[in-house]
This record gives structure tokens, C-alpha cells and sequence, in this order.
């Protein structure tokens, strides 16, 4: 008897417990509020071709949308705009997308493959200024409509990237960006030519698409344009009429607006962020993540998240100087570079030492690469080896190379502005100088730095690479050919089975395979160390309280989920109470 | 003024296409250095080469310096100023959208200034070698000396509702729920509540100049036969020093405004990063930075019309105020 009661009580608990989202209707997602979020500077322009920068592919995102998309969880591509993932031809150069049949622009007119072969034309066509965004499309030599709702893109070569770039197109709606339909006439392979011999009617669309399209998009996505106030402002308003609306697998956000604040200093953002003129920041700076965000009234106001994004710091070595020629300088120069104890005073330990240009979240990651711990001694050994002593006790080691007497002394350049790498460089030139070698550190301006970087004028530089999240290629900044021409190789690294391993791997489909020789890829840097990485930074993002369903994805945290609760709304019309 | 004009310029023109950097690598920077190892498929070097290539010619950049700077005064004859290499549009309609804001700032702060200065100057020097004349004349040099960076940052932290006081917006120009269907008179209260500071900031260390310049013209002026006739008529001192001496002494202020001029527009990058104005200063500045050619060059020429026609104003100013100048009619 009692254990029946017993019985039918836990029976009970389970029953109400596993009823809690039914019980409490608060925390149902609902729609409404408005997200003040902080951006540095106002994008260049807002045109998903021409668009060049940072802040404006984050607000473009939530306007375009493509025919495929990452999953934000897995990582995955997954049709969006496309019914399924592309048909891909035996000879992996013929890519086939068909549209789905029941989207629309904001304004309600059907997206068709007529938009998206008109897209594709705008992008190539030269006149249109997106030269650096035509280059990823570079490989693109045809795209045919099939039918109203398919198109075929043909490439010149097989590339294992091919489909995630074409598949991430922003098909802009042609009746708006080329009202009169003046690329009709004309087909990819026709843009192809010189661009002074295109037809008239392909000038003139440039010309317009150029000139009157840069400040009010028009997509197919969740949230539209409302209005951009030059330095303060960007506001962009939920779709009431999104066709994904209620459709699975499609985003449904609950923000009625997106409103980008700009405020181009971090000092002043994190003060409007108290003072509630901003509901968050994606970056707080080092002091203000581990000094400025610690008050007990903030921690009632904001959440904080911490993750990695995917981006590096290194010491480039320049490979082809004498000094750093000899893979043993470079693993010395590793060696003296105290990584740990650098994340820790100059990051305030938000960071984590890094071994290799690949993301170390990614699963191609070798995780079992060499690390190289700070040891002066080791590093003095491996130089002695090289042949490096004080032979006329001058205090600075010295080697004779190509006849020629050569004291290890250098200048490590970065650029000004930059606190951190500036204070990597001034940590180890006190740490190269205890142990005879002259380093001399020198900042410079970063438009000039940028052009001494291209062109090989330097000894060392400190400077980063951004990655995406998503499997990269690494032969633009690792193939011995981009050494030259003031390529991304500006450290002139050159070895012949990196390069053998980056060409095969730009044509290799299966995954498995390509993970493997990415793993070889990395244990030849890590023991080549033509890099000395440095660290991946950690970001520190705070976001108001009342958003619900914040979460860190692996691609940073994703406004699109959030929703806040009827009685915490704080903008907007709030439907009246009763 | 017009070979004067053609030289400021001709030389403009030289040392900032000149200045090193490239934009077009600046420009490509932005896109391709972000996407490195991400996957971008770059065949050969080559195609980066023609993408700058194409878009130097996009903006004329391939034509020698001569004929770039022909095109750009051909242009300027039409007022047309070009368009900015950072987002392609018109460097006027880039003007036109910050000029609003600054030269409310500046009218505000220039308004403030004189409001200040000039009484504070009237009493140095009426009260010459007072108690009160050092300490106003002490107050003005030490608000002179303080960095506006530390000010502003100071004002920003402590009384804009970061952790201590909530008197001021932290910045911006209007707040958060700003529209226009508010009534006037708060729409006015709100705008006027985030101008006041950055206002105040910009014009508290004008005070000691002008104020010095105005108590050393108005001493002059006080020395002078007419005032003692004025005093010695037996009027009061008020009428004295405000009806007969302050007029005079205003004689040189005003030529100091007109060379103010070209001030009005140019704006503050530092009170507009801390407050998050978007003003004159910060377009100069980032255009300079990215190698905008069009931007720097408007901005340098207008600053360069402007002093021309203070000049011009003041000499003309100066002559309807002091009969005794005149233009080339000296030798007649």
C-alpha cells in the first residue's frame, strides 16, 4: 500500500516535471523588444557585392540569405534557399542548384533563378566594383538557367570549396538592383572579356548598380532595411511577411529590431552599455573584461560569455633573410618566446597558446603537434648548433654565413596602435637580450606596414590571420607560389611538400583524406616554425539580461534565437496590459 | 587668391597622393587579409593583381599624377568633388550629412566662448591686478591647460551613467527612443541635453585666450583721452567702461572671428570619439587614414576657401570698423 502511494507520487513528480514547458507559458519564445548592439564603425556600404568589411557582412547577413548555409551547430551546409544541396557533376565542375519554390524578397515578389543569374552576372561582371570579391568567384566560367527555378554554374577546375562558395551567393532581388534588366542580354561567359568592349547597356548598370545601390538593400531575408544615420546608426526592422516564416529548419527570430549603435571607441560603448543606451557588446577589451565588467550591479544587468573566435597572432620569421634561413633560428626564436606567461600579463589570460594556423576547435586540428615550451637553454643549445657564438665578444652572437660575418641582430616591426603585439615585441627583445641577441622593435603606420609586409621589408613581423570556423584552405598563405607578387606568403616560406600537399588537397572531395593531409601539413610547420605562434584570443561579449536563449555556437553568439520575455520587454509597442 | 588657390591645391594634391600607402591594397586588405587561409580560391596571385588593377581604374588611378590632378581641377571647376573610394559615394553628400552636426557644435561652443570670455576679459581688466583679475586669469589658463582628451574621458566615466553619475547621455545626439512625434519642446530638452557637454568641452579652453585679448584691448582702449573725457563729463563708471570702451575694444575681436571661419567646419576628433558625434573630424581623420583621395582633398580645399575668404572678410571687416583703413586709396 504505501509503496503504491509512494509509487503514484514519484509517478506525479515525473509527470508535472516533464509538463514544466507546458505549466509555465513564460517561457515560450515570444516575439517583440528591440536589440541595441554595439558596432565600432558604420559599414563602408550596404551592398552585399560591393561591401568590403566586417561590419557590414554582420548586418548584410540578416538581410541576404543564400542558397546554402552553415548550420550554426554543426558546421554543416544546409539548404536554405535551395531545396537541397547542389547536384555536383562526375567531373566536379558542374554545380546544379534548384530554388525552393515558396520564398520571397521583402517585397513580396518570388525568387526565382532569374534572381539568381543575375547575382552571379553581377559579380563578375568587371565594370561592377566588387573586384575583390570577384576573385573567390574567379574559377566561375559559366551559369545557365535550366528552368525558371534551376540554374547550372560551371567552374574551370575541381575545388573542394566550390560548392560552399557558390552555394553562399547573395541572391539580391534582380528587379530591384537592375530594374530595367539591362544584363539580360548578356551571359557569364560574355563578362569574361575585356571590360571596354562590353555592350553599352552592361556600362550603364554598372554604372547605376555602382553609384545608387550602396545604402539600402533590399533581400529575402528575416529582418529588412530601415535607415542608416551616417556615425550612429544602423536600424533594421523584423519582417512581419518573411516567407520563412513558420516553416521548419528556417530561422525564426523574435527581436522586432536590430538597432547597431555605432560608438567608435570601446570606452565609451562599455559606458552606454551601463547606462543602458547599448543591451550589448560582442568585445569587451582585455581590462574591461577582467577590471571593468565586475561590479555587482553589472553582473545583475549583463551576462558575459567567453569563447574562441578563429584568429591567430604570430611572429612571421622572414624565411628568405639570412638570419632566419635556417629552420634552427626559428625554433630557437620559438623557444625563447614565453607564450604563456605573454597570455597571461598581456591578454589578463584570455587566450590560449596555439601551435598551427588551423583553428584548434576544427577537427582537422592535429592535436598531438610538438609544443614548445619557453627554454632559453634549449633554444641556445639549438643555436649553438646552427654554428651561433660570440666570436669577437661583442655581447652579440654571430655566425659567418655565405663568407660573410653576420651578428644575429634584427628589428621586429608591427604596427602602431597595437597594444598587444607591440608588447609581445617588447617581451622578447628584453628576453633575446639577456642571451645576446639584438632585437630592436619598431612600429609603423598600418598603411605603411601593410605595404612593407607585401613586399618582404621587414626581419620579423607581428601580425594575425582570421579563419572561419568552417574548413579552410591554406594555400594562399602557405604555397611557395604566393611568395611572390606580393602574395599572403609575405614570409617567403617555401617547401616542396607543402606545396604538393596544398594542391592536392584543393582537389581532394573526401573529407577523411583531406583531414590526413592537413595533419601532415601542420607537423611540417611545427617543426619548420617559419611562424612562431603566438596565441588565439579569447572574446569576451556581455548581453543584457532579458534576452533569453543566449547561447555560444561555435561561430560567437546568434542574435537570431533570442527572445525576451512579455514583462522584461523594455522597447517597442508593448501590447497593452488587460 | 586664385594662383594662391591653384598652389594650396597643386601641392594638396602632390603630398597626399604621394603619402605612403596604397589604397588599393588598403581596400583589398579589408577582404582578402580577412579571409586568408579561409578558403578563398585564389588561383594565382594574378587574379588579386587584376582585382586591383580593375579597381584602380575604376577610380582613374592608373593615369599619371598630371592628368589625375587636370581631372580633378576640371571637376572642382564644376563642383564636383568626386566620390569617396570607401563607399563610392559623393564626397559633397558626405559633407553634407556631417556638416549639420558640427557646425552646431561649433556655433554653440563659439557662442559660449565669446559669452564667456569677453565678460571675463572686461573684468580683468577693469579690475586690473585684483584678487578677482588673478583668479579668473589663473582659472582661464588652468582650464586652457587641461587636455580635452582627460576632460572629456573624465565627464564621460563619472557623470554620463557609467558606474557613478547619471547627469549626461553618454552620447549621440538624440536618445535611444528619439522620434519625431514627440512634442517639440521635449524633442529641443533632449537635443540640448546631449549637446551640453560635448559643447562645454569644446569651448572651456578658448576662454583664456580670448578673454587675454580682450582685457589687453580693453586696457588700451581705458587709457585712452576719450574715456577720461567720459569720466571726467562725470558719467558713471558702467556707462563709462560698457558704452564708450567695451565698443572699441571689440574693434580686434571681431577680425579673430572671421578667421574663425574655416574652424566652424573643421570639427574635433576627440570630442567626437568620446561622444560618438558623427562630425567632421572623424570623417577627415578616417579618410586620411584609408587613403581616400577625393575626401582628404575636398576636406583641404574647402578648409583652404574658407581661410582664403576669412582673411578676405577680416580685411574687409576690419576696414568698415577702422575708418582708418582703406584699400590702395592711401597714396590719392
Amino acid at each position: 500500500m504505501r509503496l503504491s502511494v509512494l509509487l503514484a507520487f514519484v509517478l506525479f513528480l515525473t509527470l508535472t516535471l516533464r509538463g514544466d514547458g507546458f505549466t509555465q507559458p513564460a517561457e515560450q519564445p515570444v516575439t517583440g523588444d528591440w536589440l541595441l548592439t554595439h558596432s565600432l564603425s558604420d559599414p563602408e556600404q550596404l551592398n552585399p557585392l560591393t561591401s568590403n568589411d566586417a561590419s557590414a557582412s554582420e548586418i548584410l547577413g540578416y538581410i541576404f540569405e543564400s542558397m546554402l548555409q552553415l548550420d550554426p551547430r554543426t558546421l554543416r551546409l544546409k539548404p536554405l534557399l535551395a531545396e537541397a544541396r547542389p547536384e555536383i557533376s562526375k567531373d566536379k565542375l558542374s554545380y546544379t542548384f534548384k530554388l525552393r519554390r515558396d520564398a520571397h524578397f521583402s517585397d513580396g515578389r518570388p525568387i526565382t533563378g532569374d534572381d539568381l543569374l543575375f547575382s552571379i552576372k553581377a559579380i563578375k561582371c568587371p565594370l561592377v566594383d566588387a573586384p575583390f570579391l570577384r576573385v573567390y568567384f574567379d574559377s566561375v566560367v559559366d551559369a545557365q538557367l535550366i528552368d525558371p527555378y534551376t540554374v547550372r554554374f560551371t567552374t574551370k577546375e575541381p575545388y573542394f570549396l566550390n560548392e560552399e562558395q557558390l552555394g553562399g551567393i547573395s541572391v539580391m532581388p534582380r528587379h530591384v538592383y537592375d530594374p530595367q534588366n539591362l544584363l539580360k542580354s548578356v551571359g557569364v561567359r560574355d563578362l569574361l572579356g575585356e571590360p571596354a568592349k562590353l555592350p553599352e547597356p552592361v556600362k550603364r548598370f554598372a554604372d547605376n548598380f555602382n553609384k545608387n545601390f550602396s545604402r539600402s538593400p533590399v533581400g529575402s531575408g528575416p529582418y529588412s532595411f530601415g535607415f542608416w544615420k551616417t556615425g550612429q546608426e544602423v536600424q533594421l526592422a523584423r519582417d512581419p511577411n518573411y516567407w520563412g516564416n513558420g516553416k521548419p529548419g528556417v530561422d525564426q527570430p523574435h527581436i522586432d529590431r536590430l538597432r547597431f549603435r555605432i560608438v567608435n571607441n570601446y570606452d565609451a560603448a562599455l559606458i552606454q552599455l551601463k547606462s543602458g543606451d547599448l543591451d550589448m557588446m560582442e568585445t569587451l577589451t582585455p581590462v574591461q573584461a577582467t577590471r571593468g565588467s565586475n561590479s555587482d550591479r553589472f553582473k545583475r544587468q549583463f551576462a558575459r560569455y567567453e569563447y574562441y573566435a578563429p584568429a591567430y597572432t604570430y611572429i612571421g620569421w622572414n624565411n628568405a633573410s639570412p638570419i632566419f634561413r635556417d629552420k634552427r633560428v626559428r625554433q630557437a626564436m620559438t623557444y625563447f618566446t614565453n607564450r604563456e606567461q605573454m597570455v597571461k600579463a598581456i591578454l589578463f589570460g584570455l587566450g590560449t597558446v596555439v601551435e598551427s594556423p588551423i583553428y584548434f576547435a576544427r577537427p582537422e586540428y592535429d592535436k598531438n603537434l610538438y609544443h614548445y615550451p619557453y627554454d632559453p637553454k634549449k633554444a641556445l643549445a639549438v643555436l649553438a648548433e646552427d654554428g651561433w657564438k660570440d666570436t669577437d665578444g661583442d655581447g652579440i652572437l654571430d655566425k659567418v654565413i655565405d663568407g660573410k660575418k653576420v651578428p644575429l641582430r634584427f628589428e621586429i616591426k608591427v604596427n602602431s596602435g597595437n597594444d598587444v603585439r607591440e608588447a609581445v615585441a617588447l617581451t622578447l627583445q628584453d628576453e633575446l637580450k639577456k642571451h645576446g641577441i639584438a632585437a630592436s622593435v619598431r612600429q609603423v603606420d598600418w598603411t605603411i606596414f601593410l605595404d612593407d609586409v607585401k613586399n618582404h621589408k621587414f626581419d620579423a613581423v607581428i601580425l594575425g590571420w582570421q579563419m572561419s570556423v568552417t574548413e579552410g584552405d591554406n594555400y594562399q598563405v602557405w604555397h611557395s607560389s604566393q611568395a611572390a607578387n606580393k602574395g599572403s606568403n609575405a614570409i617567403s616560406f617555401k617547401n616542396a611538400r607543402v606545396d604538393k600537399i596544398l594542391e592536392d588537397y584543393r582537389r581532394e572531395f573526401d573529407e577523411k583524406k583531406r583531414f590526413e593531409m592537413a595533419k601532415e601539413f601542420q607537423r611540417i610547420l611545427n617543426d619548420e616554425q617559419p611562424y612562431t605562434f603566438l596565441f588565439s584570443r579569447k572574446t569576451v561579449s556581455a548581453v543584457a539580461r532579458r534576452f533569453h536563449g543566449v547561447e555560444v555556437l561555435p561561430a560567437g553568439l546568434r542574435p537570431l534565437e533570442w527572445w525576451v520575455p512579455r514583462a522584461q520587454q523594455k522597447y517597442g509597442a508593448r501590447p497593452t496590459a488587460n | 587668391m586664385i594662383p594662391t588657390f591653384i598652389g594650396i591645391t597643386l601641392l594638396s594634391f602632390i603630398i597626399v597622393h604621394n603619402a605612403p600607402g596604397d589604397p588599393a591594397e588598403l581596400m583589398a586588405g579589408g577582404g582578402l587579409a580577412a579571409a586568408g587561409g579561409a578558403g578563398i580560391s585564389l588561383q594565382k596571385r594574378g587574379a588579386v593583381d587584376q582585382a586591383l588593377a580593375e579597381w584602380r581604374a575604376l577610380y582613374g588611378l592608373d593615369k599619371p599624377l598630371h592628368v589625375q590632378y587636370l581631372i580633378w581641377l576640371k571637376n572642382l571647376a564644376r563642383l564636383d568633388l568626386g566620390s569617396s573610394f570607401k563607399d563610392s559615394r559623393s564626397v559633397w553628400e558626405k559633407i553634407r550629412e556631417r556638416l549639420p552636426v558640427t557646425m552646431k557644435l561649433e556655433f554653440f561652443s563659439l557662442l559660449l566662448v565669446y559669452a564667456v570670455a569677453l565678460p571675463l576679459g572686461v573684468f580683468s581688466a577693469t579690475h586690473r591686478n585684483s584678487i578677482g583679475d588673478h583668479v579668473t586669469t589663473l582659472a582661464a589658463f588652468v582650464l586652457f591647460a587641461v587636455p580635452v582628451i582627460w576632460a572629456a574621458t573624465m565627464a564621460l566615466v563619472f557623470i554620463c551613467g557609467g558606474d557613478f553619475l547619471y547627469l549626461f547621455p553618454p552620447g549621440g545626439m538624440t536618445s535611444i527612443d528619439y522620434s519625431l512625434d514627440w512634442p517639440l519642446w521635449e524633442r529641443i530638452k533632449d537635443q540640448i541635453w546631449h549637446l551640453f557637454l560635448p559643447v562645454v568641452l569644446l569651448s572651456y579652453a578658448g576662454f583664456a585666450g580670448l578673454s587675454r585679448y580682450m582685457r589687453s584691448s580693453m586696457l588700451e582702449v581705458l587709457r585712452q583721452d576719450y574715456v577720461q573725457v567720459a569720466r571726467a563729463k562725470g558719467l558713471a563708471e558702467r556707462v563709462v567702461v560698457f558704452k564708450h570702451a567695451v565698443r572699441n575694444s571689440l574693434i580686434p575681436q571681431v577680425t579673430i572671428l572671421a578667421e574663425l571661419l574655416p574652424g566652424l567646419i573643421g570639427g574635433s576628433v576627440i570630442i567626437e570619439t568620446v561622444f560618438s558625434i558623427p562630425g567632421m573630424g572623424q570623417l577627415g581623420y578616417e579618410a586620411f587614414l584609408a587613403r581616400d583621395y577625393p575626401v582628404v582633398l575636398a576636406l583641404l580645399t574647402i578648409t583652404a576657401v574658407l581661410t582664403l575668404i576669412g582673411i578676405l572678410l577680416s580685411d574687409i571687416l576690419l576696414a568698415a570698423v577702422d575708418p582708418r583703413i582703406a584699400f590702395g586709396r592711401r597714396a590719392e
